[in-house]
Formats: C-alpha cells, structure tokens, sequence
C-alpha cells in the first residue's frame, strides 16, 4: 500500500509544497511559489503588477505604439486640439505635437529613471548599513553619522541643489535622486543586520573561517533583501514624483524630450483653455505610481517572513 | 518712520478687518486699492536700478517713470522731442556744442535742488562707470578724461554738451532720451560712494555710488522708488516734490508674476488692474471678458536668433542662410506669436526712417539642406542654445528645435532665467541665443548701431553691440553705418538704411523673426493707460482710476 502511495506522481503543486523538499532547488522553488500564492492573493497587488506590466510594455514598444513622432509636431495645422480629434486621441500640446505618442516615449524616460535609481541606490544602501551593522565600532558610527547627514536635508531640496550644481539634465536628475535617496536604505539594511549577526549560524560560518566580506555578502545581505525590495518598490512612486517634480522646474529632462513632469510645466500654461495638455501626464504619474504602491504593498505582504507562517 | 509705519499698519489692519466683514456677506472679491496701481509684470531681468548701468527693458520701465530726462520722447509725434528738465537748448552753427537751459525751481525727490551740476555729474559718472549703456553717450566722442570739459555745467541753469562731429541734431537729441542719460541728485549720490583702489581695469577711486544706486534711489520722476526685491515686487511712490504735473495715483505696485495664465487669474479676479505679459491665448480670452479691457502698442522691437561667429560651423555663411530658411515664420505668426507680434525680418522695425518691410524667407527644409551639404554638414550637427525660459521664447525655440531637426541639425536647449542667460549672451559664450532687441532711442541709428557695427571684435572689446556679441565681424558695415550717421538728408540717410538691412537679410548672423507688439489687459475701471513705443515710454503717471 505505502508503495502505491509512493508511486503516485505527485502533482506539480504537491511537489512545490512538499514540506520534505529533496533539493535545495525545490526548497527554493517552493518557498517562491508560497510567496507568489500570498501575493496573488491580493487582488489590488496584482492589479499593481498588471499596471506597471503594461508599462514596461509601451516603454518595449514604443516606436510600434506612438501614432505620431514625439518631438516633431504640426504646429500650423495641430495645435492644442481636443482629446479624441481626429489622429489625436488625447489632443496635442502647443507645439502641435501628439500628447499621446508623448506619453508613450516618455513612459521609457520614466521607467529609466527608475530603474537606474534603484540599481544605483540600493546596492549602496545595502552595503553601506549592512557593513555598517556588521562591523560596528568606529566604521559604524562613521557611516550611519554620513546617512543622518544626508537624512537631515529634505530629499527634494537635496535633489535640487545637487541638479543646480551638476546643471539641469535627465542623467544628472537621476545621479541627483540617486544621492538623495540611500540613506533610507542603508538605515534598514544596519537594522536587518543587527537582528542575524549574533545569531548561531553566523557564529557558525565565522568559526568555519569565513572572512567578514564573505559573511556579509553571502550571509547576512541575503537576510536583507526582502525588507529591502519592498522599502524600494514603495519608494519608486515617490522617485517617479521627485523625476517629475525636477521635470517640472525645468531641471529634469531637456526640450523637446517627452518628460511627463516637463510635459506638465510646459501645459500649465494652457490650464484655463486647454486643460488636457496639463492633465494627461498627470494621469499618466498618478496611474504609474499607483501601480508601483500597490505592487510594494502587496511585496511586503508576500515577503515578511514573520507572516510567512514557515 | 516708526509712527508712519504704524499708521500704515492700522490702516491694513483696519482694512483687512472690512474685508472680512464683507466677506461673510458676499462673494469674496478682492479689488486693489483706489490710490494704487498694481500690475503683473514678469521683471526677472532687472540686475540693478542704476541708470548708469541699467540695460534692460523692464528697469527702463521703472527707470523712465521715476527719473528725469534732459529732453524726452514726443509721444504725439515720435520723430521729435519735448523738455523734460530743459526749457530750450540750441545747436552751433558748426553742429559740435549744445546748450540747454534748465527749468527754474526744480526739485529732486529729496529736496535737493536741480543743477546743471547734477546733470555734469550724472553724464559723467555714466561715461566712466563704462557699463554696457554708456556707449550710447561715449560714441559722441565722450571718454572717462574729457567727459567733465564735454559736458560741463557754465552755471546752475547751463548745461554744455560736444560733441566730436557735426551729427543730425535730432540723432544727438535722440539719444538723450535714453535712460543712460537720466539725471541723477548728485549731492545724494555723493554721500553714498564707495571708495575703490584705481587699477588698469579701473581708473577711479570711488564708485560714483554704483552699488548703492543698484537697489537705492536719487532721481526726480513723477514716481519714486520705494523697493525693488527681485523676482517679487517693484514699489514706486508719488515723488511730491515733482516739478511737474503730479502723478495721478499714490503709488504704483509692479509685482513679478511670471506666468501669463497667473496674470489673467489675478486679473479676472481682481488682484492687480494690469496685465503685462498675457500671452495669446490668454490676451484672447481677457478681450473678451466684459470687465477688463485690452490695450496694444507696436513696439520698436525686434525678436531674433543670432549665431556666435566664434562657433566656426555657425560662422560658415550657407550654415547661416540655411537657419534663416529652417523657421517656420507663417506657423510661429498664425499661433505661437498671434497678437504679441507680427513676421518681420529686417532689423528696422516698421514705422521708422528707413525700414525696410521685405520678408523674404519662407519655410524651406530642402532649400536648407541643400546650403547646409554645400557648407560641409549634410549630415547636420549639434548645437546649443541659451533660452529664456519665459513665453514666447521658449515656444519659438521649440518649433525652431522641430524644423532645424528636419534637416539633421541637433539643437539642445539650455534653458535659464533672464539674467543667466544675458550674462552669458554679453559674454559671448554662447552658441546660438533667441532674444528680443528694444530700440534703446527712436532713431534707425539705434538698431544699425548694434546689428551691423562692431568697431573692435576681440574679446577685449567695448563696444559690445549685438554685432560684437556674435563675433560678426563687419568692418565695411560698421563704416557704412557711421556714414548714415552723418548724413543730413533724410531720405539719403534712409537709402542707406535700407542697404544695410539688405546686408543683414543676406549675410549675417541674425535670423530676425518678428516685431513685437505689447499687449496689456486691464481692469475696466482703469484710465489713461497707455502703452508708449518703446520700454522707457510705458509712463504711467496719467494713469487713474474710476
């Protein structure tokens, strides 16, 4: 009879499951698919990841996707229409351009900006308090008395000294929010570390001879990550906003690139009469920044292991 | 000064109390005070209140309303001139000395009586401060050793001016008119210099009251100066000891609102009674409101592109010619300038001596890049240009940014406010620069001066005329324009005129776009407000109120 049982195939859930995994693979996998149940299991998560899904999509294909060309508009014969003229579905802007194919172009500035800020600042974060954590001592208090100075500027007047300094420009709006945004970072990445560094299995990989870079990169920055990859998604609205806002005073993206924070300066102008032209890329950041707030909600609902109920 | 101070403050405090009241009563609805005028003008290009130093058309404004003038501007016949300070002046037979004879009685704001010292002195700390307006002064031959034998008082009522060459009088006393030539109160001035150490750069020991003169005060206009904060708010104030008739209002409020549509919000609602700086699309809207009403005047200013010389693909003239066919001139009319402006590509403005009213570019990429394959660039190449981030600057450099595009020209825009981006323009640092020229006295010399003479082009030059600030250098020109200078007969003098604007619609630098025209919506309760031909006529002492 056991025999029969043994037998089965098992499901490819009940393997993901399985409470006695075979290898390190399917433990791996199997917690993964435990998060993935958590997580779909919130409907406005998905939601989120539908959106910022979509996204990356338009960013993909854009060109395939833009009617009409970004920059170049028809200013004699095109401008300021109504959303839904004709060729226009979401109305031009001043310079008779597609606010549509704008909206798309820019979707890829935005997701840039993004991107590029979390990978510049969340390795330095991580390592920055995870170092910091681990080592303690003098180095620690050095390093977190560097993140509370720059925790003690407001993180948007911060960006904008530092734009004004490096002068206006999309790659130096992203250097900018990056800086600016560490601190936080590096702060959780110290706390997580505090909790494991006296605990057994560090003790155990210290007295098998690891050395300290190899017992925070391998041991103790793993154990951060979850805390981390939530702090960052939730921040991601506030980058967007603070990319916009730079935008917006002219010190982000340059003309005639379709920055959604510029495209929303260049059209307060015509917020009277022409309330589209304004109106459009604020849908289009209130809509991405959702997606990126519920995502995180729904990441740290799946990834905090004190709910993982393991 | 406390007691008054506190005068005034029960009286805001009592009037903010009335407001109130009323507000619970009615629709709150603010209105500007009966005694005041108040306007929305962007002004973010003042650098300094001295009219020595000032170059810039929103101090003329202000400058032109609260100091006094030898001679002004005829405003019912522009080609003449009236006394502002002078009762009479009379010319030399050999056309070298004039004399003026100054009003009797008359007072700075002060108190200090009014000299012909005061106007010595006022001439000749212009000449040596050496700022970028004292060339309309020291091209009569005026420099920081002869200024004092050149114009120099022979009594308190007698002001002697000579000049190096027998010019048309009406050209000398044009140029009068100019806000480098107003009068400042000398015994005022004097109590506030600051002592400089001499050097090669700068020959005096002190600064003839230069810093203190950039936020003070020492003239004699209807009006006053009572503040300038940058970017927020210029006060002026009835001047009671004025000579003449008195200003109609107590006080004129300028405060610094940069965007159009701001201006017709506070202007529908009541906030300031003028609007300086509506844009088209607001300008429109306000026409039709039944409680404001609009007022326009052609101004003597031209709206151009100019390329830096000092830029070797922008010096190739096929590269220049081909840029003069890349705006697309009847597009920017029908929209982004529509009642602001009007397509005009000399450098005369319509209505003086001598314009010329040819446009004959037109939009033409092909045109374009077939001058642009014969200078070396068929592939286009890039390009930087310094933008004024205020409207309609920006819209043109968009659209111009567009149509450079379609034949392969990479254009990148470096935004900055006015005076970041005119410091670096009189620097000549700059690659390409899209600006406005104002006639700086009613004269077609004015504007023949600075786009086609350029005396010395090296960056040690002085004479730093738009010419000179592309690095355009035009020594034929430049002798051409001196000779128009000379000539007495009019239509001689307009014949040359013409030529030259020929010239620079050829082959130059400058691709000129249009001729402004300034609006201003105003309150319906508003009289008298008139716009003048240039930026230093824009008085607003005949204004009232209802």
């Amino acid at each position: 009879m056991s025999l029969a049982t043994e037998t089965r195939p098992m499901t490819r859930r009940e393997w993901l499951l399985s409470d006695r995994p075979q290898s390190r693979l399917q433990a791996r996998l199997g917690r993964a698919y435990m998060t993935w149940r958590r997580f779909s299991a919130n409907r406005l998560a998905v939601v989120g990841l539908l959106i910022l899904l979509g996204l990356c999509f338009v960013a993909a294909f854009a060109d395939l996707l833009a009617p009409h060309s970004p920059v170049i508009g028809n200013l004699a014969g095109a401008r300021l229409l109504p959303p839904g003229s004709e060729g226009y579905l979401l109305g031009t802007d001043d310079q008779g351009r597609d606010i549509l194919s704008r909206l798309i172009h820019g979707s890829r500035l935005t997701l840039a900006v993004v991107v590029l800020v979390a990978i510049i600042a969340a390795p330095v974060g991580l390592i920055v308090g995870a170092v910091a954590g681990y080592a303690g001592g003098w180095l620690d208090a050095i390093l977190m008395r560097i993140t509370d100075i720059f925790l003690a500027f407001p993180k948007l007047v911060l960006a904008l000294a530092f734009v004004a300094a490096l002068g206006p420009g999309i790659e130096n709006a992203v250097i900018a929010i990056a800086v600016t945004s560490w601190p936080p970072y590096a702060r959780i990445a110290r706390a997580e570390t505090l909790t494991v560094r006296n605990s057994d299995y560090i003790a155990a990989v210290r007295l098998m001879g690891a050395s300290p870079a190899r017992i925070v990169f391998r041991h103790v920055v793993p154990m951060c990550m979850s805390s981390l990859i939530v702090r960052v998604t939730l921040d991601m609205a506030g980058i967007i906003l603070t990319a916009a806002g730079l935008g917006f005073l002219g010190l982000g993206a340059q003309p005639p690139l379709p920055e959604w924070g510029a495209m929303i300066a260049s059209g307060r102008r015509f917020i009277l009469d022409q309330w589209w032209v304004a109106t459009m890329p604020g849908i289009a950041i209130l809509i991405v920044s959702l997606g990126f707030n519920l995502l995180g909600d729904g990441l740290r609902d799946a990834l905090d292991p004190r709910e993982s109920g393991q | 000064m406390m007691h008054k101070l506190n005068g005034r403050f029960r009286l805001l405090t009592a009037s903010a109390a009335l407001a109130l009241a009323m507000g619970a009563a009615q629709p709150v609805f603010a209105e500007t005070p009966k005694d005041t005028l108040v306007e929305g003008f962007a002004f973010d290009d003042i650098i300094t209140m001295d009219p020595g130093e000032a170059f810039e058309l929103s101090t003329a404004e202000v400058t032109s309303n609260t100091y006094s003038l030898l001679v002004r501007l005829d405003l019912n016949d522009t080609s003449k001139v009236v006394g502002d300070l002078a009762e009479s002046w009379t010319v030399s037979d050999d056309g070298l000395t004039y004399t003026f004879k100054l009003k009797q009685g008359m007072k700075f704001a002060s108190g200090n009586p009014i000299t012909a010292e005061d106007v010595a002195y006022s001439f000749e700390r212009a000449v040596k401060l050496d700022k970028s307006p004292a060339f309309i002064l020291t091209q009569f031959g005026l420099n920081g050793d002869n200024v004092t034998e050149k114009a120099k008082a022979t009594d308190a009522q007698t002001f002697v001016f000579t000049v190096d060459q027998p010019y048309a009088p009406s050209f000398v006393l044009n140029c009068l008119t100019a806000t480098v030539a107003m009068v400042v109160d000398k015994k005022l001035v004097l109590e506030h210099v600051k002592p400089m150490t001499p050097d090669d750069k700068y020959k005096y020991d002190n600064d003839f009251g230069n810093e203190w003169l950039k936020t003070g005060y020492a003239g004699s206009g209807p009006f006053k100066l009572r503040e300038w904060r940058a970017n927020e708010v210029v006060a002026l104030e009835r001047n009671d000891n004025y000579y003449g008739e008195p200003a109609k209002l107590a006080r004129v409020i300028y405060r610094h609102m940069k965007e159009s549509s701001g201006q017709r919000l506070a202007l529908e609602a009541g906030d300031i009674d003028v609007a300086r700086n509506l844009e088209p699309g607001d300008y429109e809207a306000v026409s039709k409101n039944g409680d404001l009403a609009t007022t326009s005047a052609a101004k003597g200013t031209v709206w151009y592109i100019s390329l830096n010389e000092k830029n070797e693909k922008l010096a190739k003239p096929e590269v220049q010619e081909a840029f003069k066919y890349l705006v697309d001139y009847d597009a920017i009319g029908a929209t982004l300038i529509k009642g602001i402006g009007e397509i005009h590509q000399s450098f005369l403005p319509k209505g003086v001596l001598g314009a010329l009213n040819e446009n004959p570019y037109t939009f033409d990429v092909a045109k374009a890049k077939e001058l642009l394959a014969k200078a070396g660039y068929p592939d286009g190449f890039t390009v930087t240009m310094d933008v004024r981030n205020t409207q309609p600057s920006t819209g043109i450099a968009e659209s111009f940014q567009q149509t450079l595009g379609q034949a392969g020209v990479k254009l990148e825009i470096i935004p900055g406010d006015g005076k970041q981006t005119l410091t670096k323009y009189r620097a000549r640092n700059h690659d390409m620069y899209i600006g406005q020229w104002g006639m700086d006295y009613f004269d077609p010399h004015s504007n023949a001066d600075t786009f086609t003479n350029n005396p010395d082009n090296s960056d040690a030059g002085t004479n730093k005329t738009l010419a000179w600030r592309n690095a355009w250098d035009v020594p034929e020109l430049s002798k051409k324009t001196k000779e128009a200078l000379l000539e007495r007969d009019s239509a001689k003098r307009a014949e040359i005129y013409k030529e030259l604007q020929k010239s620079v619609l050829d082959d130059s630098p400058f691709v000129i776009i249009f001729q402004q025209t300034e609006v201003a919506g105003l309150r319906g309760n508003l009289k008298g407000f008139k716009l003048g031909p240039s930026f230093d006529t824009n008085y607003v002492w005949n204004v009232s109120k209802e």
